[in-house]
């Protein structure tokens, strides 16, 4: 069990408020640049703006960075830093959750990663930039927002079951 | 010696600076790792930091369970901590602040058929993204965390988007001949 700065029982507490205020600057910084993963790749392609990409690849960059110094700082919160070489590379980060093994965690990334891109591209932005989108006014991305509201209760409910069943029935079990 | 050349040029440095998308991926990343070097007791997942999906679907569906009295999957840290986590919640206070004190708060309608397109498109991402686990951004982070897979899903999301555009400029050609 990893353990953090805050002991366990200031931290249910801190939660909330922690991400609150985290996500207030976030959303106010994501105002102010236009900041969009999806569109970083898609003014790139179409007119070579390195601009909004700039901001993705900044921010692997700067959480492999973030990372390694809470690494040093506070080993006990980052129990698998550098996931790839303290856990079976192939499985996501937290665990295997399913009960499935490594060539279906791949593909749970790869045909969602495409569409993700797809879809977000037609739209006109990534999960925050319509989230922003919705902050500024925009009715259709706040019905996109409220669209992943109603996803994330059917999702718990029905998707991720069936996923897991379809799955097995592939043949992907562990 | 005047000191209000410095502050002017402090400001300017600041205002330019948080206009800038690197400098908020820079800061995302760092706060991600912060806050999970601080709040990780509460409960995993690692590399949680930041997500627009996951913490949509911890927030709604952490306080349906609240409210109706359901049990909803949702990652630890919000089923342990006393509320789910409020990202969101702060990214759409955050983002209206902004755009009120900034002057760009305008109202933009569409039709009923736009609305239902974003609606499914929504509705759609969200069950991709949690299938993988994570919006793009969580994607980054867990990149950076050392996750191989988040990798496989940041170069066929580009793929994707490659995809999209190519296609948007092919139909873009044929309604102009």
């Amino acid at each position: 069990m990893a353990t953090g700065i805050l002991p366990k029982e200031m931290a249910v507490i801190a939660v909330p408020l922690v991400t609150l205020l985290l996500g207030v600057l976030i959303g106010y910084l994501a105002q102010r640049s236009g900041y969009c993963s999806i569109g970083g790749f898609r003014d790139y392609v179409l007119f070579r703006h390195t601009r909004l990409l700039s901001g993705y690849l900044t921010l692997i960059a700067a959480s492999f960075a973030g990372y390694l110094l809470f690494w040093f700082l506070t080993p006990d919160a980052m129990e698998h830093f550098f996931w790839a070489l303290t856990s079976n590379p192939l499985t996501p980060v937290p665990g295997a959750p399913a009960g499935l093994n490594p060539a279906a965690y791949l593909i749970f990334a790869a045909i969602p990663g495409f569409f993700v891109g797809f879809i977000c591209m037609l739209l006109g932005g990534c999960p925050i930039r319509q989230t922003v989108m919705a902050s500024e006014g925009s009715y259709k991305a706040g019905f996109f927002f409220i669209g992943m509201c109603v996803g994330s209760v059917f999702f718990a409910s029905f998707v991720s079951g069936w996923v897991v069943i379809l799955m097995r029935a592939l043949g992907f079990g562990a | 010696m005047s000191t209000v050349p410095d502050t002017i040029s402090i400001n300017n440095l600041f205002s330019r600076l948080s206009r800038h998308p690197a400098f908020l991926g820079a800061l995302i990343g760092i706060l991600a790792a912060f806050s999970q070097a601080l709040l990780i007791s509460a409960g995993g997942p690692e590399a949680y930091g930041f997500c627009v999906a996951c913490h949509t679907r911890d927030l709604v569906n952490g306080m349906t369970n609240i409210i109706a009295d359901t049990s909803l999957a949702l990652a630890p840290i919000s089923k342990n901590a006393i509320l789910p986590v409020m990202s969101v919640v702060g990214v759409l206070i955050g983002a209206f602040l902004s755009a009120k004190v900034h002057r760009e708060h305008k109202i933009k309608r569409t039709d009923n058929r736009g609305y239902l397109v974003y609606f499914l498109g929504g509705f759609v991402v969200l069950q991709l993204a949690m299938i993988f686990g994570g919006c793009p951004y969580r994607a980054a982070l867990r990149t950076g965390y050392g996750d191989i897979t988040a990798l496989v899903f940041i170069i066929t999301m580009a793929i994707g988007v490659i995809v999209g555009t190519l296609l948007m400029l092919r139909m873009a050609e044929k309604e102009e001949h």
